[in-house]
């Protein structure tokens, strides 16, 4: 196998275990998630130009675009988090409700 | 210089492992734009210039700009940098160190040259007859979204749309 690929899927599991570890901040995690989908652009657009299999080509350009839904998404989840708690700290959330 | 794209993937993911070890959203952000322009000079070399082009514009052009503008509204009064914290310090060297470790067992595993991109002339696609002559395989293979996949561009519209006013009810709150 390629070390480059090598290289690329441990960027990916990298970013991996950066979403599933929190810090202080909610907005680190999805700045993991972005890094996740840009490796997973990488390794397809490689895989495409390698294989050289040109409709493979069309796979990265769907994929930000469902990249781009998903962020908005999580942003506005954000900002309506720190529009609830004043910031977008871990420690204020909570999933008991009394 | 025969090492150039190991080279890149290794700065790709010295650039993750910068904004995976948790300093504050600001110097994450700006990891992800270093790791970003990295990564498409990866694509770059492996000749595919529309998709680099692609993810200069739509990746860090839009993506990034919109998660800087969100970071800066959730920055606080001394943002927390590499070098400042003990524990985002440790995760940046540990990543580092494993970083190199790789390297070095690459380099000592495999005797032949890493492996370079295939594609020295074999990305530009000739059509037998008169007419097209040179085309480039990856703008080509992207337009074929309008032609093949035109049920997949009717429902990635409909999701943006549909995504819009998820957005505005979420921001909505009550």
């Amino acid at each position: 196998m390629p070390s480059i690929y090598i290289n690329i899927a441990l960027a990916f599991t990298i970013s991996l275990v950066g979403i599933l570890t929190y810090c202080s901040h909610l907005i680190s995690s999805l700045l993991c998630l972005e890094g996740i989908i840009l490796s997973l652009f990488i390794i397809s657009t490689l895989t495409a130009s390698n294989m050289h299999f040109s409709l493979a080509n069309i796979i990265p350009i769907a994929l930000l675009v469902f990249a781009a839904c998903e962020a908005a998404v999580d942003l506005a989840l954000l900002i309506s988090i720190s529009n609830t708690y004043g910031l977008d700290c871990i420690h204020n959330l909570s999933l008991l409700q009394c | 210089m025969t090492y150039v794209l190991f080279t890149l993937s290794v700065m790709l993911v010295m650039g993750f492992v910068g904004f995976s070890s948790k300093p504050s959203p600001i110097y994450g952000g700006l990891a992800l734009v270093v790791s970003g322009v990295v990564g498409c000079m990866i694509i770059l070399n492996y000749g595919g210039a529309y998709l680099g082009l692609v993810m200069f514009l739509i990746y860090l052009g839009g993506m990034m700009v919109v998660f800087g503008y969100t970071a800066a509204m959730a920055i606080e009064e001394y943002p927390e940098t590499w070098g400042s914290g003990f524990e985002v310090l440790a995760c940046f060297l540990v990543g580092l160190m494993m970083e190199v470790g790789l390297v070095l067992w690459v380099l000592d595993f495999d005797e032949v040259v890493v492996m370079v991109g295939f594609n020295d002339m074999g990305n530009w696609v000739v059509f037998e007859g008169e007419g097209s002559g040179l085309v480039r395989s990856d703008s080509i293979g992207a337009g074929a979204l309008y032609d093949y996949g035109r049920w997949l561009v009717v429902v990635a519209g409909w999701t943006l749309f549909v995504g819009v006013y998820v957005v505005i009810e979420i921001t909505r709150g009550n």
